[in-house]
């Protein structure tokens, strides 16, 4: 466990450090939400409209940032890693790493989208819960994917095609809590959908948890 | 030849369900109508398909315990054959959509579910593709496979049942049963589904072999 945090406090100076890709990232979020503004004309799309736009946004850029997961651990580095933690560390840390990384974009484009087209979310608890779960359970299916795409030789356009469908299900129940929360469904009734969400993030991080150390051997 | 009766019966029922299901009695049912035939045809093959991602999920995990390279054979051949159920499966949809809901295609959560199951087993196809070692790609198609088909399972199975649906047994219909599956019909569908899996198997176990040669 201990090696576990030392490998996220790793991730994140890597991460700080590497501030070209930090900035792009964040010219990605501004730059795409303006264009939105622009096609729009100004104006301020429907409920829906507003929450399909706002999960694309998140999606190409949590995309973005898994296909980089594992840029650090190829070749050379690849061994270097397995000296100092275990898959199943290694897949923990990474784990918090993006669930953390994804929240934090989520949690930014909601900004933009509030300052560029007005904040609609009625119940904003909800709506916060909504994006966290959503956020776990794209970063689970993100980390697996894009660790199964580097040990094919980092192939990068290998991880989107082979994380898109599994997102859907996940985006699709996150969106329905979204949704729920914009109209202003009181968060005790819509406890179920929460809990199923959880079910499902908690679920498919079990089974990365245990597949991972399959990948994680040469 | 091996698992000769197995064959025989596939076929024996296959044939019943393609034939018995044209001439028997069927409940006159509004808008279905005369359709409902196709339960035989377009059910059926869901249950092969399903039954073939399932074997091929079972050989996965087979392989990434024993490490032995013909559970490997076989999970990408029984992939294959249920991706082959999956595509008669969307087509006798299609057409059974068109002349009962009006459309060939609907928001339906049954249709998105299986648009990505194809789309899930799609991108496994092409995952192996891109893997040259043999025992690498086992382990790595392995891995995906098993976390492929448990999110299948969560589309097909558990979301259509939180959202309203045109198919029956779903958003708010108790099931399947009690809809208008009388014993006319299940003479035929349940026949129906143990022949196409029966035949499935077969069509498996041939590209399994060949694989075998292959190698």
């Amino acid at each position: 466990m201990k090696n576990t945090w030392v490998l996220v406090r790793r991730y994140f100076s890597q991460e700080v450090r590497n501030s070209n890709v930090l900035f792009s990232l964040g010219l990605y979020l501004v730059g795409v939400a303006y264009l939105i503004y622009l096609l729009n004309g100004g104006g301020v799309p429907a409920d829906k409209t507003w929450n399909s736009l706002l999960w694309i946004v998140v999606f190409f850029g949590a995309i973005q940032l898994s296909t980089r997961s594992f840029e650090y651990e190829s070749n050379d580095y690849f061994y270097y890693y397995q000296t100092i933690a275990g898959p199943a560390e290694t897949i923990i840390a990474k784990l918090l790493f993006n669930s953390a990384y994804i929240a934090v974009i989520s949690g930014l484009t909601w900004g933009l989208f509030s300052l560029f087209f007005g904040n609609p979310v009625f119940n904003t608890l909800l709506f916060g819960l909504a994006l966290l779960l959503g956020s776990v359970g794209c970063s689970v299916v993100l980390t697996l994917t894009s660790g199964v795409a580097q040990r094919t030789q980092g192939n990068a356009t290998l991880s989107a095609i082979l994380a898109l469908p599994l997102l859907l299900p996940i985006l699709q129940l996150t969106s329905v809590l979204n949704l729920q929360a914009i109209v202003g469904v009181p968060t005790g009734e819509a406890l179920n959908l929460v809990a199923s969400l959880a079910a499902l993030d908690i679920g498919i991080g079990l089974l990365a948890y245990l597949l991972f150390p399959y990948l994680w051997q040469d | 030849m091996k698992g000769l009766s197995y064959k025989i019966t596939g076929l024996l029922l296959i044939i019943f369900s393609l034939s018995y299901g044209l001439w028997t009695e069927v409940p006159e049912l509004p808008i279905i109508e005369q359709s409902i035939r196709n339960l035989f045809y377009h059910v059926s093959m869901w249950f092969a398909m399903v039954a073939m991602m399932a074997a091929s999920f079972g050989n996965a995990i087979g392989f990434l315990t024993s490490e032995n390279m013909a559970r490997d054979r076989r999970s990408i051949s029984l992939a294959e054959t249920g991706m082959f159920f999956s595509i008669l499966g969307l087509l006798t949809g299609m057409l059974w959509a068109k002349f009962t809901w009006g459309a060939w295609w609907t928001n339906d959560p049954k249709l998105n579910g299986t648009a990505i199951t194809m789309l899930i087993y799609l991108a496994y196809f092409v995952l192996r593709n891109s893997i040259d070692d043999p025992r690498k790609r086992a382990r790595i198609s392995g891995v995906y496979n098993i976390f492929a088909f448990v999110m299948m399972i969560v589309f097909i199975g558990i979301l259509p049942r939180m959202t309203d649906s045109l198919h029956p047994g779903n958003g708010g219909n108790p099931g399947f049963n009690s809809y208008d599956l009388d014993n006319r019909l299940r003479l035929v569908f349940y026949p129906a589904v143990l022949g196409w899996i029966l035949v499935g198997t077969w069509i498996a176990a041939l590209r399994y072999r060949i694989r075998n040669l292959e190698e």
